[in-house]
């Protein structure tokens, strides 16, 4: 399919050696081109259906297919990868300004902040949406929106990019790419070509769920759920394309930096040695690796399920296996999420107390037995569905699970005890983290047992927990490594006080809309309802009000840092007093991290005045 | 010394953490209880929180504790004097307990709640049981009464309720199809029926039968509290929000009083 597309572009092709297109454009560009061809050929050729409508399922879906490989190919995929491949010379240059950012690009700095930056603006988009849903749970009778069904539609949209652009990739692909190649004292990562094309999947899979309603209000949620999935309009088949573009960005950006972690250390970096966010970043990037194959299989089978149709899931065939295929990737996924941000305390809490790693062997048990233990969770997501001898063994792993977690508490509060804690923002920031997943866990140990879950599966209590993981302790964490390590990535500090209050602020208004979802929940509130008993109505108005409160406080962060990007005090180089290597270089995009590659000599973490790192200070 | 003020705290913290808890159980954790079932669920709710309140408090107190008596007063990095990267008696307590107490929730209340919950669905323990078909369609919940031969209970305005006698095995058989298209093998998604009192919910999978049980143990309705109604849980497309039905707990002579009004309706 690919070579139609590239046949395409070849009679471009003279002109751009002269004068290219922007490489955006030229994208959007070679992404028309390929929808209507392929869409084209399809609908009027080789699939002819009845009433001949120019767009049918089969036809957009093949020519959404079309579209995306246009797409990276215009942004560069073209020069980079496939010339090369026949083997062309790489002609591609990549201007030393704020270009860089709209293009393929394979130094690994450029790829971080590209994903910072796209993480950062979906996280807004599906925050935007989170927003109308708040509005719209104010009444209890529809007011914002005009039916139940747009309603779920945005639920949908909300879910698909938080989970898949926001929470697996900020961390991951954002200050992973970024900082996982410097932290390791390498230069590049292992695959920068296939690093700088997974990018690329992230804008085109956001676009593709969020416009995705304009072909139909889906109504399933994030889950995509057979069989209600295959009564749907023609929006869901956006939906499983979408998170298809989206998953495999990701498991581009595991293979990428697992590889990058196993064969581009530095000189005498070894496995003692290796940072505890290496440790975490290799920990999700492996699940990543052994679970988004699965999910991606089963959306395929529901695409098809839907575009052919079959009715796999329908009661003819087996409408449980939809769910138990989307749990077993479904529950990975939130360690997927949340291991980062364990690793990230480890990271930032010796460096802000100034005393050495407490415990730091149980740390990475910790990340690693997480990773082990994820898998055999899932079904705790189907009590309420599956027969009574199957609950106890997943219940069982379910509690278990809580010890590794508990370990990441353990090397914090151990590297706490006696420190020299400066109350930065990220410190605080860090704590909050830590207090909000506490939370989440608590109510986790609430959830895996069957009795308590057969009543509050699917009710606002199980948001109010699930969001107490995600926002409270990986973003969170994002925002907290977001002003970490601002001062290496821009070169300039934050304002100190500003940034305390905005960390306030988020605090006070997560815990006050989510802290309430609990007792919502349990007072008998349902999911997926725009409309809802009027009894719930003053404590959702509450919610609401905090939510709002949230928003802002997020809205307040983002307008800080972006402002102190470019206006803030230079900062020195290492103003917290790190050990580990990133700190070690002012290298910016475009430039070489080391030269000469370092030599590892100790750990990260020793900060024992005549520890080994100070003896040569 | 600091150890010392710590325990203090936490010793403090975790007794006023638990006196709340108690005044919330007072209060009624799941809010509103109609059922055996639901009984349960709370004790289990109630028993959790109470071994953990003090592991909770552990971890706060120790976050604040520490974050304000560490801090440093200078925003310049500065060695601790402590440098410590070991406690054997900290972390094997930590691990050791860590194991002991997920252990033991997995023995009570996991395990032995389950075990009271399959006892219940035992067939042996059912043989009087009031059983109510209940079969969700999109989107509507049809009680039916086979024991009785009530096909469609419903109230004077035609619309779907569901009446249980007090102090009895109530057998909810679960199905989802639509009895109005049959012909239509594809109109069957997933529901979940929810009686929020009751304290328990069970998917209905479309091509299988299911069971819940619930005792009911005490004479209430929706008008009592609303969450004496049935709610479908799980989304089942843009109607899942309307998707609800009144449930009333009534004596056992005012069941038989409405069973044959019910009856009327039937023949009418």
């Amino acid at each position: 399919m690919s070579s139609h597309v590239t046949d395409l572009g070849s009679s471009q092709l003279a002109e751009h050696r002269r004068r290219m297109l922007p490489p955006l454009v030229r994208g959007l560009l070679w992404a028309a081109i390929g929808f209507l061809v392929f869409n084209t050929l399809v609908s009027q050729i080789l699939d002819r259906q009845p009433f001949d409508p120019f767009i049918t399922r089969p036809s957009v879906a093949i020519g959404w297919a079309a579209a995306l490989i246009g797409w990276l190919l215009g942004v560069g995929g073209w020069e980079v990868i496939v010339r090369p491949y026949f083997g062309y010379p790489v002609e591609w240059d990549v201007p030393n300004d704020w270009r860089r950012y709209f293009m393929f690009s394979t130094d690994h700095k450029v790829v971080g902040l590209q994903y910072i930056f796209s993480t950062a603006g979906s996280f807004f988009v599906a925050g935007f949406a989170a927003m109308l849903m708040r509005l719209e749970l104010m009444h209890a009778k529809l007011w914002v929106f005009s039916n139940p069904g747009s309603y779920l539609a945005t639920v949908g949209i909300h879910g698909t990019v938080m989970m898949f652009s926001v929470g697996t990739v900020a961390l991951v692909g954002g200050f992973g790419n970024y900082f996982i190649p410097m932290m390791i004292g390498a230069n590049s990562s292992a695959f920068p070509r296939l690093s700088g094309l997974s990018q690329w999947l992230l804008p085109a899979g956001v676009a593709t769920v969020v416009l995705s309603p304009l072909l139909g209000l889906w109504d399933t949620g994030w889950r995509g759920y057979a069989p209600l999935s295959g009564q749907d309009p023609s929006g869901i088949v956006f939906y499983y394309l979408g998170v298809f573009a989206l998953t495999t960005s990701s498991l581009m950006v595991s293979i990428n930096l697992t590889a990058t972690i196993l064969f581009k250390r530095a000189p005498g970096l070894t496995w003692n040695r290796l940072p505890m966010y290496a440790w975490g970043i290799l920990a999700v990037s492996l699940l990543n690796i052994i679970w988004l194959p699965e999910i991606q299989m089963t959306f395929v089978l529901a695409l098809l399920n839907n575009i052919v149709p079959f009715p796999l899931f329908a009661e003819v065939g087996t409408p449980l296996t939809y769910m138990e295929a989307f749990w077993l990737f479904g529950h990975p996924e939130v360690y997927i999420i949340v291991v980062p941000a364990f690793a990230l305390w480890q990271e930032i809490i010796p460096v802000m107390g100034q005393k050495t790693l407490f415990a730091r062997q149980w740390g990475v048990l910790g990340l690693v037995f997480v990773m082990l233990f994820s898998g055999l969770v899932w079904a705790h997501h189907m009590f309420t569905n599956m027969r009574n001898s199957e609950m106890l063994p997943f219940s069982f792993f379910t509690e278990m699970i809580s010890i590794p977690t508990g370990f990441a508490y353990l090397v914090v509060l151990g590297t706490l005890w006696r420190a020299k804690l400066r109350l930065t923002a990220p410190t605080l920031l860090v704590l909050m983290s830590m207090f909000n997943f506490l939370i989440g866990g608590i109510t986790g140990v609430l959830l895996a047992d069957p009795v308590v879950n057969l009543q509050t599966h699917d009710t606002f209590f199980v948001i109010a927990h699930f969001h107490y993981t995600i926002i409270g302790a990986m973003i969170f964490t994002w925002l907290a490594v977001a002003y970490y390590w601002m001062p290496r990535l821009s070169g300039r500090m934050y304002n100190e006080k500003l940034a305390i209050l905005g960390a306030i602020w988020v605090f006070v208004g997560f815990n006050g809309a989510f802290g309430q979802m609990f007792f919502l929940g349990l007072r008998g509130m349902n999911r997926w309802a725009a409309a809802y008993p009027v009894y719930l109505q003053s404590m959702n108005f509450s919610v609401s009000m905090f939510a709002f409160l949230l928003g802002l406080g997020f809205l307040f962060n983002l307008l800080h840092i972006a402002w102190m990007w470019n206006r803030g005090k230079p900062a020195k180089k290492n103003p917290w007093g790190a050990q580990t290597l990133e700190w070690q270089t002012e290298a910016q995009p475009g430039e070489k991290n080391f030269h000469p590659l370092p030599r590892v000599e100790t750990g990260f973490y020793d900060y024992a005045a005549d520890g080994p790192s100070r003896k040569d200070e | 010394m600091d150890l010392l003020w710590f325990t203090i705290i936490w010793v403090i913290v975790s007794l006023l953490g638990e006196w709340g808890l108690h005044a919330l159980e007072h209060l009624g954790l799941y809010y509103y209880t109609a059922s055996a079932q639901a009984i349960a669920g709370e004790k289990a709710v109630a028993f959790i929180l109470t071994v953990l309140v003090p592991v909770i408090s552990f971890v706060i107190v120790l976050l604040v504790y520490n974050a304000i008596r560490f801090r440093s007063r200078s925003n310049k990095p500065i060695l601790s004097r402590h440098q410590f990267r070991d406690n054997k008696l900290f972390i094997g307590s930590w691990v050791i307990l860590s194991i002991a107490l997920n252990i033991l929730f997995f023995v009570h209340p996991s395990a032995s709640a389950v075990e009271q919950m399959f006892n219940s669905e035992e067939a042996r323990f059912n043989r009087n049981d009031l059983v109510v078909n209940v079969t969700a369609r999109q989107w509507e919940w049809i009680f039916s009464y086979p024991q009785y031969g009530i096909q469609y209970a419903q109230d004077t305005n035609g619309n779907s309720t569901l009446y249980l006698p007090v102090n009895r095995n109530v057998r909810f058989v679960l199905r989802s199809y639509d009895p109005y298209h049959t012909y239509a093998p594809y109109i069957g998604v997933i529901h979940d029926f929810w009686v929020p009192a009751f304290g328990l919910k069970q998917d209905i999978i479309p091509g299988e039968t299911r069971y819940e049980y619930v005792h009911t143990n005490k004479i209430t309705s929706y008008d009592v509290d609303p969450m004496v109604r049935v709610q479908c849980a799980e989304v089942c497309g843009p109607g899942h929000p309307y998707m609800e039905a009144p449930v009333h707990v009534v004596s056992q002579t005012d069941f038989a009083k409405w069973i044959q009004v019910q009856k009327k309706l039937q023949q009418s």
